[in-house]
């Protein structure tokens, strides 16, 4: 067991950090609006974090203090969410495609920033950040209750009046409005509470990587973001959370069933393409997601199974 | 209801899927992994993390050829006095998370006694320190930015960095054309390697007593480099200086020739695969890229490598295969010098690795790319560097690097 945590438990974390990303773009989704914006506070959550922890917090102690951590993410989900309101106000009047292209030009205006600050280390970005922790899997101490938190405000948020009208916006904005609903207002809010979510996340992820570039947050991380939502289900919060953690996953559990020995040797080649033919898989899986399940896999429905609906 | 149920039991299978994967996994039924565990080992493991799959697997592709020429060469050698190698390949694929999980992988499943990888300097940044807490020697194959072995005491390189590779190729053009007075830079700037080149390039045009005219930026997506190239022309440069990637390197080369650019043009290290060839076909002609490996270079094992490549792949072998030839070699030698003052397969794992790793930052080693050796912090030290020259035919069609004396 002690082996199965040190091999997989930086996968396991990877899981949960990206549960934690398909709800940040699960949030504006809850109003339906599409926003490919999450990578864009993601990578700024994380530059934050790398700017800080190695040049303003420096310790001389071997470990990076963990309260430190802690304000480092407050501090990035605090600007994240200021920075996502001043975008989230002119952006949200647009819709659907629109706002698409919109956020896509956003993520795209702050990967060209960084590649051309001094302060972010350019196109090799920022490297050496200190760690909190001794090994890998210990950063579930600070993502797994990250995670469970959400989890239990998105549960109920889906049950209380705002959640309500987020709902109400999504399945139609005219109507929404005509019954006192103040679509902007959600809205943004939802933006807001994205954008704050990814910057945080963004935070934990620079010191689990131990570097951050400005390959961190571009258009491609967008597409797997909204590949965790979409497959994984936008009708309920668990769908991000389950889509986010079996799409990280997918690639390494390929590359173990590949390495597991389960195959007789005539299959090699068919090991040696689970190994190094990941992302095809991956794509593949995409394609039959959509076409197979366009509400994704976790629909609200499953929860209704055992009612009987005459 | 019904569909409900149907997407229920689509999804049981997936989840039986994954548990299957994580569990049969640590309950490992492979008898390659079984035998990896040194005190009753047949084989030595060394793990190779290189990118196989993503943009970055043209490089790590060569990586895997050249460490699979070293693996049978030593051991039809005999291995490790009797004992054999054994190659485990794990992908990094292109990202930082895919070389964290690559790295965990051979270093707690695979339970091998050194990597050689990853195959970029980012990635390197990512996912050394992981293998510095674990006690495990790293020997990069291809990671030449600056600050590489300084990531800690576990991690050395075979692989020269760019601030002594790159200056070799300004004073040969300086050697044959001593004229050469202003001097335009380009740089591709979403490049970390480029980004880092660029600078070497521009400090040594400085030492140089050169005049650094103009400097100009580029994405390595970028297809059009017009406004680029006619701002540096109208300054009149003397010498060209391009850190890029092959695709964008290579039509840069070609739209400055196209505009009427006569001088010398000097190729990063990114320029430096025969993949430029078909972008620029004939202006490629006569651009000048440093280099850290010769397959001219003379020596009894440059020979057998460079003829088991010619074998296997019908063209010279490039530099990232003999790097990634080196940096197993290094691991060979140093496993035989351990070897004899006590037997690595008695050693446990633990006390190999940290073994292993003060063995081989003391040694000598003669390599392809010839004689090596390491500083105490894991620098590579390394005597031979060479300037080629891209030659092509007339037709554009075919092409090669010549080897400049």
């Amino acid at each position: 067991m002690a082996e199965f945590f040190s091999t997989y438990g930086s996968l396991i974390v990877s899981m949960v950090l990206g549960a934690l990303l398909g709800l940040s773009l699960y949030l504006p989704l809850m109003t339906g609006q599409l926003s490919l914006a999450s990578p864009g506070f993601y990578a700024l959550g994380g530059y934050i974090a790398a700017i800080l922890s190695t040049k303003v917090f420096t310790s001389s102690s071997n470990l990076f203090p963990l309260h430190l951590l802690l304000l480092e993410m407050l501090i990035a989900g605090l600007v994240s969410g200021i920075l996502g309101l001043l975008v989230g106000i002119p952006a949200l009047r647009l819709r659907g495609i629109y706002l698409a292209i919109a956020t896509i030009a956003f993520v795209e205006v702050l990967r060209v920033l960084s590649l051309n600050l001094e302060i972010t280390g350019g196109a090799v970005g920022i490297f050496g950040i200190p760690q909190p922790f001794q090994t890998q899997i210990e950063y579930l101490w600070i993502a797994l209750p990250l995670l469970l938190i959400s989890m239990i405000l998105f549960y109920r948020l889906e049950r209380v009046r705002v959640g309500r009208a987020f709902t109400a916006i999504r399945e139609d904005e005219l109507a929404a409005g005509a019954m006192g609903i103040n679509p902007t207002y959600y809205k943004v809010l939802a933006f807001t509470l994205g954008a704050i979510l990814a910057g945080i996340v963004g935070a934990i992820s620079a010191h689990f990587l131990n570097t951050w570039n400005a390959r961190q947050g571009t258009f491609d991380a967008s597409i797997i973001y909204l590949t965790f939502v979409l497959i994984g289900g936008s009708r309920t919060f668990l769908g991000s959370v389950v889509g986010g953690m079996v799409f990280t996953a997918l690639p390494e559990v390929l590359r173990g069933i590949a390495d597991s020995g389960l195959f007789p040797s005539w299959l090699g080649w068919l090991a040696q393409f689970l190994r190094d033919g990941r992302l095809i898989i991956f794509g593949l899986l995409i394609v039959i997601g959509t076409i197979f399940f366009p509400q994704g896999l976790v629909t609200p429905d499953i929860f209704k199974m055992g009612k009987v609906k005459k | 209801m019904n569909t409900a149920f149907i997407r229920t039991t689509a999804l049981l299978p997936i989840f039986a899927l994954f548990f299957t994967a994580c569990s049969s996994s640590t309950v490992s039924t492979n008898p390659a992994n079984n035998n990896a565990t040194p005190q009753t080992s047949t084989v030595i493991p060394i793990g190779i993390a290189v990118a196989q799959t993503s943009n970055v697997a043209l490089l790590g592709q060569e990586q895997v050829a050249g460490a699979k020429i070293a693996e049978k060469y030593f051991n039809d050698q005999g291995g490790i006095n009797g004992t054999p190698i054994k190659l485990v390949f794990q992908d990094t694929a292109g990202d930082e998370a895919g070389t964290i999980n690559a790295f965990q992988a051979l270093i707690n499943k695979d339970k091998v006694v050194g990597i050689v990888g990853p195959t970029l300097s980012q990635q390197a940044f990512s996912a050394n320190p992981i293998a510095e807490r674990a006690k495990i020697p790293v020997l990069a194959p291809s990671n030449t930015a600056k600050g590489i072995p300084e990531i800690g005491d576990y991690i050395a390189r075979v692989s020269a960095p760019v601030s002594v590779v790159a200056p070799n190729s300004i004073k040969a053009a300086l050697k044959i054309n001593p004229n050469i007075k202003k001097v335009a830079v380009f740089f591709a700037q979403n490049d970390a390697f480029s980004k880092s080149e660029t600078e070497i390039f521009q400090q040594t045009v400085k030492e140089q007593n050169l005049e650094l005219v103009t400097v100009q930026k580029f994405q390595t997506s970028d297809t059009d480099f017009q406004s680029q190239a006619t701002n540096a022309i109208n300054l009149k440069p003397d010498l060209v200086i391009i850190s890029g990637l092959a695709a964008d390197g290579g039509n840069l080369v070609r739209q400055l020739r196209e505009l009427g650019y006569k001088g010398l043009i000097v190729g990063g290290n990114g320029l430096n695969t025969s993949n430029i060839f078909p972008v620029c076909k004939a202006l490629c002609d006569g651009v000048l890229i440093a280099q850290a490996y010769s397959p001219e270079h003379p020596g009894e094992i440059n020979t057998k490598f460079r003829q088991a490549y010619l074998d296997q792949f019908k063209k010279e072998p490039p530099q990232f295969s003999a790097q990634a030839f080196a940096a197993v070699q290094v691991y060979v030698e140093a496993l035989k010098s351990l070897d004899q003052k006590s037997k690595v397969n008695k050693l446990e794992l633990p006390a190999l690795r940290t073994e292993l790793n003060k063995q081989l930052l003391t040694g000598k080693y003669n390599t392809p790319l010839g004689e090596i050796a390491f500083t105490p912090i894991g620098e590579i030290v390394q005597k031979d560097f060479y300037v080629a020259q891209i030659k092509m035919e007339a037709d554009g069609s075919k092409g090669k690097f010549t080897f400049l004396k």
